[in-house]
C-alpha cells in the first residue's frame, strides 16, 4: 500500500489543504482504493463535492469556518462534528436544529463505517472510511452493497441505452466488422426465436441457466450473476450465479449498489473498471500488483418493464496485462451484446409462466376493483328503479295518475343513467379511433347545455352558456366531444349543487388560432377539489362512494380528448370552485370536407 | 331556540339520504300514510332537524357520509334528553353490534314495500306510548 499512496500523492496539486473539496470526483475514482476517509456529497447544493477528512476534529456546518462547509439553509451553522477514532470517525450532532441522520436514522453519536449515508438538512453524503475495515457478509454468495471500497473506485467507463444495444440486432452482417460479434449476433437471433418458441414451456430457473450458458459461451466472463427484481419489495434477488472453471468459485461476488441503482434508474447498461483509462503504466503502481477487475452490468428490460439485471465481471492479472499490452478485456462491443442478451432474456422471462402469473395477478386485482366500482353504480341505479316502480304501483292501485307519472320519471332517469354507464364503460375499454367529421362546436356544446338544463334546475344550479364567436367549423368527433363535455358538465353541476350558497356553472367555448386549439371551458362554484383527490381525478379505479355520476365520467372525457390529440386542464380552489378546460387541436376542414354533416 | 313541540298523535319521520330519488319516494309514500316528513341530504342538516323537531323515526342512509356507521349513527340515536327516536339504517354494516343497538339495519338495495312497513311498525311502537329502548 505504501507505494500506492506515494503514487497517488504525486498526482495531488501542491496547494492541497486538509479537507479541500474536490469537484472532480471522477479523477479520484480512477485511482483505486481510497486511503483518506471522505464524505462525498451525492445530493444537495454541493453535489459532486468530496470532502477529504484529515485531522482529529472536523467541524461540519453552514458557516464558512467549518472544514466541511455545507451550503444548505436547513443545516445549522455548527451542525455536527467528526471526531477521529482508531478505526474511523465518530459523527457527533451538535444540537443542530434539524438533526443529523445516518442511513435514515436520527443520531446523536455514530461510528461511521464505509457506505454510511449521512444526511444533514437536504444534503446527503456518502462516507468512505479507511480500507482496514472488515466487511459484513450480508447474503450468501452475492452481495449488492455500497460498502465495499473497491467498488466505490470503479468508474463507469461507458454506458449505453437499451435502444443502442437493441440496434445490434438490426445490424446487417456486412456492417459489423468484428467477426466475433457477427457470430454472436447470429446466435442471438437464434436465441430470440427459440426463446419465443420454448419460453412458455421452460420454467424460470431453466431459462436463466440457459441464458447464462450463452453469456459464458459468447462473452467469456469470469463470473456472472442474474438477479430478478421483486417489484413489491423492490429488492433484487440473485437467481443464478456462475463462475468460469479455473477461477475461485466460492469467492463472493460483490456488486456496487451505486452501479446497480444507476443501471435500474437510468435503464442503461454500464461497463465499470477499476483501472485507469490511461495506458501508461507506472511499474511501481499497485495496479500492476493487483490486476484489473472489469465488470458489465445491464438492465433486463422487457416489453412491460425492467425485470432485473445481469452482472458479469472479469479480472485480468498483471501478467496478462503485460502480455496483452495493457488492453482491457471488455469493450463496447461486449457491452452492446450484453444489452441485447439482457433484452431477449427479459422477453423470455416475461413469457414464462412464473412471470405471466405475476402479471395476471395484478390484472385480476385491477379488474376486481373495476367490478366493485361498477357494481356500486349499478346498485344505486337499481335502487332508483325500485323507487320509481314502487310509486307507479301505488299510483296504479290508487288510480292516481300524478303518482304514476312521478314514478315513471324516476324510472326513466335511471334508464339514462344505465345508458351513460354502459357508454362510458365501452368508451373507456376500447381502443377507439375518433369518428372525425366537420362539426360546429357551439352546436355540440349548446346541445349538452340544453340536455343539462333540467338537471341543473333540479339541483338549483344556474347554468350559463357563452358560445365563443366567431367560431369556424372544425374537424373532430362530434359524438365523442359531446360525451366528453357532457361528463364534465354533469360533474360541474353536482359540484355546484354541493356548495353552501346557490351554485352556478358557466360553459363557454373559445378558438385560439395562435395556439391552434379549440377550448371548451366549464367552471363551477362548487367546493373545489382537494389536493389529494387531484391525483386520482382521472383515474377510473378509485372508489367513488359518494359519487352520483358513473364514476367513469372524467377518465372517459380525458380518453376522448387524448384520442383527439388534446387534453383536459384542471384548476381548482376552495374559494372559487373548479375550472375544467377541454382543449383539442383546431383542425380546419380540407376542401373536400367543407360542409358539416346535417344535424342528426 | 325553543323547540316547537308536536301534537302528540302526529307521527313524524326524518329522512337523511343523499339521493333525491330515495327521499322523494319515501316522502311520497309516508305522507300518504299521514306522516309528517322532514328531509335532509347531509348528516349535519339531519342532526339539526332531529334536535329541533324530535322525529319519531329517523331513516338514515349510511352513504351520506364517509364516517364509520357507528360514528354516523350515535348522535342520531340520542340527540337530546327526550325519548330516543327509532333508527332505520340503510346500508351494510360489518360489525353490527353497536349499530343494531341503536336501530334496525336494512341492506341495500332494498325493496320499498317492506321498508315502508318496517317504518310504520316503528311509528306504531313510538307513538303508542311504549317506552323507548335504552
Amino acid at each position: 500500500m505504501r507505494g500506492y499512496t506515494a503514487y497517488w500523492d504525486a498526482l495531488e496539486t501542491p496547494s492541497r489543504a486538509p479537507c479541500r473539496p474536490s469537484r472532480h470526483p471522477g479523477t479520484r475514482l480512477i485511482l483505486g482504493v481510497f486511503i483518506v476517509p471522505s464524505l462525498f456529497v451525492i445530493r444537495g447544493n454541493d453535489q459532486g463535492t468530496r470532502f477529504e477528512l484529515e485531522g482529529d476534529t472536523i467541524p461540519l456546518g453552514r458557516d464558512s469556518s467549518n472544514k466541511v462547509q455545507i451550503h444548505d439553509t436547513e443545516v445549522s451553522r455548527q451542525h455536527a462534528e467528526l471526531q477521529r477514532t482508531d478505526q474511523s470517525y465518530l459523527l457527533v450532532d451538535l444540537n443542530s436544529s434539524n438533526g443529523t441522520f445516518v442511513n435514515g436514522q436520527r443520531i446523536q453519536r455514530h461510528h461511521l463505517t464505509t457506505g454510511d449515508q449521512v444526511q444533514v438538512g437536504s444534503t446527503l453524503m456518502l462516507y468512505t472510511g479507511p480500507p482496514e475495515e472488515t466487511l459484513e457478509d450480508l447474503t450468501g454468495k452475492v452481495d449488492i452493497t455500497s460498502r465495499h471500497p473497491v467498488e466505490d473506485s470503479s468508474r463507469i467507463v461507458r454506458s449505453v441505452t437499451h435502444q443502442e444495444g437493441a440496434r445490434l440486432l438490426g445490424l446487417r452482417a456486412e456492417q459489423s466488422e468484428n467477426s466475433w460479434l457477427a457470430r454472436a449476433r447470429s446466435n442471438l437471433e437464434v436465441l430470440y426465436r427459440t426463446a419465443l418458441a420454448v419460453g412458455q414451456t421452460l420454467d424460470i430457473d431453466q431459462l436463466l441457466q440457459r441464458i447464462m450458458d450463452h453469456i459464458f459461451e459468447w462473452v467469456e466472463p469470469d463470473r456472472g450473476c442474474i438477479m430478478l427484481l421483486d417489484k413489491e419489495k423492490r429488492t433484487l434477488t440473485p437467481k443464478v450465479r456462475r463462475t468460469t472453471k479455473g477461477k475461485r468459485a466460492d469467492e463472493k461476488i460483490t456488486i456496487s449498489k451505486t452501479i446497480v441503482d444507476y443501471v435500474l434508474e437510468q435503464n442503461q447498461g454500464v461497463i465499470t473498471s477499476d483501472a485507469r483509462k490511461d495506458q501508461r503504466w507506472d511499474p511501481a503502481a499497485s495496479i500492476l500488483q493487483q490486476g484489473i477487475r472489469e465488470a458489465i452490468c445491464v438492465p433486463m428490460q422487457g416489453r412491460y418493464e425492467t425485470v432485473g439485471v445481469i452482472y458479469i465481471d472479469t479480472s485480468t492479472s498483471p501478467q496478462q496485462i503485460i502480455q496483452q499490452g495493457g488492453a482491457t478485456k471488455f469493450s463496447e462491443d461486449h457491452l452492446n451484446l450484453m444489452m441485447a442478451i439482457a433484452h431477449q432474456a427479459a422477453l423470455a422471462i416475461e413469457d414464462t409462466r412464473y412471470y405471466s402469473a405475476m402479471v395476471q395477478a395484478e390484472r385480476l386485482a385491477a379488474i376486481g376493483q373495476t367490478m366493485a366500482t361498477v357494481a356500486h353504480h349499478i346498485k344505486n341505479i337499481l335502487q332508483g328503479i325500485r323507487g320509481g316502480s314502487y310509486l307507479i304501483e301505488m299510483g296504479l292501485a290508487e288510480h292516481d295518475e300524478a303518482l304514476v307519472s312521478k314514478g315513471w320519471r324516476i324510472v326513466d332517469k335511471n334508464q339514462s343513467k344505465i345508458t351513460n354507464l354502459m357508454m362510458d364503460m365501452l368508451t373507456f375499454s376500447k381502443e377507439r379511433e375518433p369518428d372525425l367529421s366537420p362539426s360546429d362546436i357551439n352546436r355540440i356544446v349548446g346541445d349538452v347545455v340544453e340536455l343539462m338544463q333540467s338537471r341543473a334546475a333540479e339541483c338549483e344550479v344556474a347554468l350559463h352558456w357563452h358560445p365563443g364567436e366567431p367560431m369556424p367549423i372544425f374537424v373532430f368527433d362530434p359524438e365523442g366531444i359531446h360525451r366528453a363535455v357532457l361528463n364534465v358538465v354533469t360533474n360541474a353541476i353536482d359540484a355546484a349543487a354541493d356548495s353552501q350558497e346557490s351554485g352556478s356553472v358557466t360553459v363557454r367555448t373559445e378558438y385560439a388560432p395562435d395556439a391552434g386549439v379549440l377550448r371548451v371551458i366549464v367552471e363551477d362554484t362548487g367546493p373545489g377539489i382537494p389536493p389529494e383527490a387531484m391525483e386520482t381525478l382521472f383515474s377510473p379505479f378509485v372508489s367513488t362512494k359518494k359519487s352520483r355520476g358513473t364514476g367513469l365520467g372524467l377518465p372517459v372525457s380525458q380518453k376522448i380528448l387524448h384520442e383527439h390529440g388534446g387534453r383536459i386542464l384542471v384548476e381548482s380552489s376552495p374559494e372559487r370552485g373548479s375550472r375544467f378546460t377541454l382543449e383539442l387541436p383546431a383542425v380546419l376542414p380540407s376542401v373536400t370536407q367543407q360542409h358539416p354533416a346535417p344535424p342528426a | 331556540m325553543e323547540a316547537p313541540t308536536l301534537v302528540s298523535h302526529e307521527r313524524s319521520v326524518l329522512i337523511v339520504d343523499s339521493s333525491s330519488e330515495s327521499r322523494e319516494v319515501l316522502a311520497t309514500a309516508l305522507e300518504r300514510r299521514g306522516c309528517r316528513i322532514l328531509t335532509a341530504s347531509r348528516p349535519d342538516q339531519g342532526l339539526e332537524l332531529a334536535q329541533r323537531h324530535q322525529p319519531d323515526v329517523i331513516v338514515l342512509d349510511l352513504e351520506v357520509s364517509n364516517q364509520s356507521p357507528e360514528e354516523l349513527c350515535s348522535p342520531f340515536a340520542r340527540p337530546s334528553d327526550l325519548p330516543s327516536p327509532r333508527l332505520v339504517v340503510l346500508g351494510s354494516v360489518r360489525n353490527s353490534a353497536d349499530v343494531s343497538a341503536a336501530g334496525e339495519i336494512v341492506a341495500k338495495p332494498y325493496h320499498y314495500a317492506p321498508l315502508i312497513r318496517k317504518i310504520e311498525e316503528l311509528l306504531e311502537a313510538a307513538t303508542s306510548g311504549q317506552a323507548s329502548p335504552a
